[in-house]
């Protein structure tokens, strides 16, 4: 018997190596370290909210300064006519994008929801300021593609930022929400003209539902149940626009853009928001078009806001659990999420949220057979964020007493910059009401100050799970005679990341082709099967195919698993094999028969 | 002579039952239609249809205009002929008849029945009253043939069953799109089975006809013995026979009602072909569309709806079936136990699994999978009519309708929404449908009586063909296969259980164009019936109005309100909210008002100038708005 040793994991031991390296090299060794950060090379704002133009202008401004590495185009209009830009980031050294594992990152499928997109911008940053500096970051850059797409929803986002906040998680196709035959005619309105929508209070002495909280008016506490209140509440800023007796019934838009995605679509009786049938919405077409003709992707984040939430399919409890295989993928990634994300919780989506059907992370695993998640960023939480804060809330005396924390922290902390006090106002359809109440920017969006963590720690997360991605590598090989001129051959088939080549989701519903096993070479393959264990005797399963020169594997190849095929083999010479897999790459060696 | 399936089951320009029909049509017909131009003695091919559109559109201009929805990967434009008197009300917004055929591209007869429709409807505008009434206030929209891709393949060299549209997919996803089609081996221009002599074959020689294969039951004594698949070559040499040829989705499996999931033909996803695309674009900007019919391998008009609005069971054809499942196991090739990959072994289902007792529920509702038992009185009604007006009294072979168009038009779209493959292997025993039939006596096709359950059907189709003296049928011929060796060859032809003879198409178009006239015929039409206005002094006035559906369908099925897809019909008085004293509100909605003269009442008692007008306003999605001015005095 003859051992040849391929390189096993040349990552690891190249990444062993630039450790050594970097310990053993002094900072003053280096330039630009004189004991003091790096300059960046592109200077960003991580603490305010981007309008989608300046989004693109951010990610231009980048392009610039990355060439090599970085390229933008759209792919395709929203409603309104912006384009939904694409970055990729790709170093063309390490190969094509195709050839190489992909991660997707989304933002802001819901209009209001405008924090993920700064985290991708944040990200496409971090990963270009920090190739070359960071080993780590240096790898994932060059391992694996990055397909970033800051706003999927440029309408929402802008509606919400050149607006006053009101109604834009949907998008902008027009909506008849009241069945009146006109569309989007009577949403809130800026009455006051500050540039926000507030809340409508009324004076109705004896005769509400709400009263004022003792220790702060500003704030209205529903009353308890058998007592009366000062106070009623009348929805939203705005009037009856249409004259139809009826105020702020048909606001823009009327739909949830992440309701018309392919897996357990439903119509709008059973999901809201839904649409008539998937992809309808020239932005779920633009996105989906792209992601279907983009099968090396192997990993998916779309981010929303909020509650602190790492989130995964299935949308419905009738989907049914996924395979028990893909669980303990997602849990890997999940549980580890859970630690680099304080505040966020690791769960599925209907149980741990609600229930979405026609959601866009369903589709991306079941249908595109794609690892997903969905972060949900930023808990009300992190306000407050010491166990001994958290303490002192339970105090009934304390002034940040849960029902106080939130104007407390923002008199204190943002010098009273997101609400907005109640004034008095001549409403047309309910007389003297008073207007007032938080404004668009507070409550599922961080504080500004506090956004650059949050767009670093969940950045972590997404790079981990593209890090874990697939990678294919062959190892040891092994060619013995058995008699004649025939061959047993061995190869270790390697795949030391976390995630499958295939999901068993993906498998089961056939919309990932399969992995290959090609073997080339002047040899009649007799046989071939899969050791079940190198270093002991017993037997080998036989792989029952017709074609064993092109084998098939259809559920793929698991993560941080070594399988060893075995070929009998009559021939002589060389004899190359290849292992080719649409999301863990495609690896070659070569054996020689003699 | 034996009548011919249209030269050896392929669809040719030129039928050799030409002049027997044309003496039929005279015997047969009890209202023959007047004054054809097109020519029913054949199947159209796309660029026939496409001009005899174009001729009936030209000539009758005034009332019909020919449109295209789309275009599909062949190229070919998807026409929509849309007949209505433009004058009045915006065409898209009138109450509507919406007929789709071919979705299934084998599926000619549906077109040749939606081509005769429009040509019937244009012909008699001039003459008959009824006619004539539905295209001045309400509009038709006919879409002959949704997949001319998958059609044109039926005119083809050799007939292949090709039912999709010409989307490359890769049926057993092997990695390898399209490339194992089958092949004519004994080049009859047939794609028929191959059955051969295989210890483990499941099969057995069917008792009820020795032509057929029936499953074989072990627990009967049974022992199999044949093995059956598709004409043709393991073309990839993976041990399947023609398991993934060319194209393709179909597009009556594409659609949004009990979509069939990851099913190799019905697309990678819901409406994800061009002519689907089109075909939805095109229906959900007209909301006016109050009725929808389509031809094509699903059944709800032949065979009436059952007590609990559930459809008649699909008539399979079972030798078709089992070809099929010769083919299935290639998609389950190259699974591997992931137990032996050296992952952690059994173990959790997950953290974030589902809780113990999951499965459907608990999400909130379901999605409706029968019709609603208001709605079904209406089904039935109008399934009656059609199999009064045509005769058809049993299909020759259904499917069910997982993802078909008509399903979502009934459980989405919400109006009342059939499909009929158009012709049928038994017909009424009435003089219209029996007299002349050639090998005539007694009803056609009986005789299915008795035979195993396997494959009645196919027993009865064979009987059928019998007694209609058709050729649809190859006798099991012996052939030497390179790869399987001694084989043989034959079985039921393409085509032959998805359309009938050419010869038979002219006695079936009557019926159904006048079914078309008769479903448009049925739609809500709602109008302001009354008003008074009574002036009290003071400058208040009291105003009743009674609005009245005059019609025979309900304002919306109660489907439609369900899914929310019919919007509520609208009355609005035209004055400031603040006017209104008491009585109702300014803008009241009636989520459905049922047909026959049912009647709703409207009182306000408002504050006005005398002599001031006001607009009661009425708008009902199916049937139409109305306005009217009223005086305060």
């Amino acid at each position: 018997m003859r051992m040849t040793t391929n390189p096993v994991r040349p990552v690891l031991a190249a990444l062993l190596l630039s450790v050594l390296v970097a310990t053993s090299v002094s900072a003053q060794d280096r330039p630009g370290i004189q004991g003091s950060d790096p300059p960046h090379k592109v200077r960003l704002d991580f603490n305010r909210w981007h309008d989608t133009a300046e989004l693109y202008e951010d990610l231009r401004t980048l392009e610039r300064a990355y060439p090599k590495f970085l390229s933008m185009r759209s792919l395709g209009k929203s409603h309104g006519g912006r384009d939904l830009m694409l970055m990729t980031i790709n170093n063309p050294d390490t190969g094509s994008e195709m050839s190489k594992a992909a991660m997707y990152i989304e933002a802001n499928v819901h209009g209001n929801e405008i924090q993920g997109s700064e985290v991708t911008i944040y990200t496409v940053w971090y990963l270009m300021e920090n190739y070359g500096r960071i080993e780590q970051i240096t790898k994932l850059v060059d391992e694996r593609v990055f397909y970033i797409v800051p706003t999927v929803n440029p309408d929402g986002r802008d509606y919400f930022l050149h607006g006053t906040g009101a109604g834009s998680r949907t998008g902008h196709v027009p909506v008849d929400d009241d069945n009146d035959g006109l569309f989007d005619e009577d949403g809130p309105d800026d009455l006051n003209s500050n540039n926000n929508i507030e809340q409508i209070r009324k004076y109705v002495p004896g005769e509400g539902n709400y009263r004022l909280n003792a220790a702060d008016p500003r704030l209205m506490e529903p009353v308890p149940p058998g007592e009366f209140g000062d106070w009623i509440l009348l929805g939203s800023e705005g009037i009856d626009n249409d004259g139809d007796g009826r105020v702020n019934e048909d606001g823009p838009g009327g739909y949830d853009g992440n309701r018309n995605w392919a897996s357990d679509w439903q119509p709008e009786y059973i999901q809201g928001g839904a649409m008539d049938y998937p992809f309808q919405l020239p932005e779920a077409k633009a996105v989906n078009d792209f992601l279907m003709s983009h099968p090396n992707i192997a990993g998916v984040q779309s981010y929303h806001n909020s509650g602190g939430m790492i989130l995964r399919g299935p949308g419905a409890e009738w989907q049914g659990d996924y395979p028990a295989a893909d669980n303990r993928v997602y849990d890997q990634l999940g549980e580890h999420g859970q630690r680099l994300l304080p505040y966020y919780d690791y769960l599925v989506i209907w149980s741990g949220l609600y229930t979405v059907h026609g959601g866009f992370i369903d589709w991306t695993n079941d249908g595109l057979g794609m690892i997903s998640f969905s972060n949900e960023l930023w808990n009300g939480g992190q306000y407050f964020n010491s166990p001994a804060l958290k303490e002192q809330q339970q105090d009934p005396d304390s002034p940040i007493r849960p029902d106080l924390s939130g104007l407390f922290f923002d008199d204190y902390l943002e010098f009273g910059d997101q609400f907005v006090d109640w004034t008095p106002f001549e409403h047309p359809q309910y007389g003297l009401v008073e207007l007032g109440g938080w404004k668009k920017t507070r409550g599922r969006i961080p504080p500004r100050f506090m956004q650059e963590e949050l767009a670093h720690r969940n950045m972590a997360f997404t790079l981990f799970q593209a890090g874990e991605m697939p990678m294919m590598a062959l190892g040891e090989t092994m060619a013995e005679r058995v008699g004649g001129d025939v061959w047993r051959v061995w190869v270790d088939i390697t795949n030391d990341r976390i995630a499958p080549t295939i999901t068993a989701r993906a498998a089961e519903n056939h919309v990932v082709p399969p992995d290959l096993l090609h073997l080339e070479g002047a040899a009649e393959v007799i046989s071939a099967g899969w050791v079940r264990n190198k270093h002991a005797p017993g037997a080998t399963d036989m792989i029952d195919q017709a074609d064993l020169e092109r084998i098939i594997i259809r559920n793929g190849h698991p993560g941080r698993t070594t399988r060893t095929i075995e070929y009998i083999v009559r021939g002589s010479g060389a004899l190359d094999l290849r292992y080719e897999s649409v999301k863990g790459g495609t690896v070659q060696t070569r054996i020689n028969l003699r | 002579m034996r009548k011919r399936w249209q030269g050896e089951g392929r669809i040719s320009r030129t039928s050799i039952g030409v002049v027997a029909c044309a003496l039929m049509v005279l015997v047969l017909t009890a209202e023959p239609l007047r004054a054809q131009t097109v020519d029913y003695t054949k199947y159209h091919t796309y660029d026939e249809l496409t001009s005899a559109l174009q001729g009936l559109v030209r000539s009758h201009s005034n009332i019909a205009t020919l449109v295209s929805i789309g275009e599909t990967r062949g190229g070919r434009s998807i026409w929509a002929v849309e007949i209505a008197n433009r004058a009045g009300v915006p065409v898209d917004e009138r109450p509507a008849l919406l007929m789709a055929a071919n979705l299934e591209g084998d599926h000619l007869i549906g077109s040749e029945l939606a081509l005769a429709t429009v040509e019937w409807l244009l012909t008699e505008y001039g003459s008959n009253d009824e006619v004539r009434r539905r295209i001045d206030e309400q509009a038709f929209f006919v879409v002959p043939r949704v997949n001319p891709d998958g059609a044109e393949a039926v005119f083809g060299p050799v007939a292949t069953w090709q039912r999709g549209n010409l989307t490359p997919y890769d049926d057993d996803n092997d990695g390898r799109v399209d490339e194992d089609p089958p092949e004519d081996l004994n080049g009859d221009g047939l794609i028929t089975f191959m059955r051969v002599r295989d210890p483990s074959g499941p099969y057995m020689t069917d008792p009820a006809d020795a032509r057929l294969l029936k499953r074989a039951d072990a627990s009967k004594g049974e022992s199999g013995g044949w093995a059956l698949y598709w004409e043709g070559r393991d073309n990839d040499g993976d041990g399947f026979y023609n398991e993934d040829g060319v194209g393709g989705v179909d597009l009556n499996r594409n659609f949004q009602h009990e979509y069939p999931y990851y099913a190799k033909d019905a697309g990678r996803h819901m409406v994800s072909e061009a002519e689907s695309i089109a075909l939805m674009e095109y229906v959900i900007r007209r909301r006016g569309v109050a009725a929808i019919l389509t031809f094509g391998a699903s059944d709800n008009l032949i065979s009436s709806p059952g007590g609990r609005g559930e459809l008649a069971a699909a008539a399979a054809l079972s030798l078709f079936d089992q070809a099929e499942a010769s083919t299935s196991g290639a998609r389950a090739v190259g699974v591997m136990s992931t137990a032996t990959a050296g992952f952690g072994r059994g173990g959790r289902g997950g953290r974030g699994g589902a809780p113990a007792g999951g499965g459907r529920g608990g999400g909130g509702q379901q999605p409706a999978t029968m019709i609603d038992t208001t709605d079904l009185e209406y089904f039935r009604t109008i399934a009656a009519k059609y199999q009064e007006l045509t005769g058809i009294r049993r299909a020759a072979v259904t499917r069910a309708p997982r993802g078909a168009f008509f399903e979502y038009g009934y459980y989405q779209f919400g109006v009342p929404s059939f499909s009929t493959p158009g012709w049928g292997i038994e017909m009424a025993a009435a003089d219209t449908a029996q007299g002349g039939q050639a090998g005539g006596g007694g009803q056609r096709g009986g005789g299915a009586g008795g035979s195993p359950v396997a494959t009645d059907n196919d027993k009865r189709l064979l009987d059928w063909f019998e007694s209609e003296n058709i050729d649809g049928f190859v006798d099991w011929t012996p052939f030497d296969h390179p790869q399987l060796g001694e084989v043989e060859i034959g079985g039921f032809k393409p085509y032959v259980t998805s359309n009938p003879p050419a010869a038979q198409i002219d006695e079936l178009l009557a019926g159904h164009a006048q079914f078309a006239l008769y479903l448009s015929s049925l739609f809500p039409r709602v109008r302001i019936a009354s008003t008074t206005v009574t002036d009290h002094g003071g400058g208040v006035f009291r105003i009743e109005a009674e609005i009245e559906n005059t019609g025979y369908l309900p304002t919306a099925a109660a489907q439609g309100v369900r899914a929310g897809a019919v919007q509520p019909v609208m009355v609005q008085l035209g004055v400031d909210p603040e006017a209104i004293i008491t009585g109702d509100v300014k803008t009241n909605f009636i989520s459905a008002l049922a047909g026959s003269g049912t009647r709703r009442s409207f009182q306000w008692v408002i504050r006005g100038q005398p002599g001031a007008r006001i607009e009661l306003k009425l708008r009902s999605q199916k049937s139409g708005s109305e306005s009217m001015m009223l005086t305060l005095r």
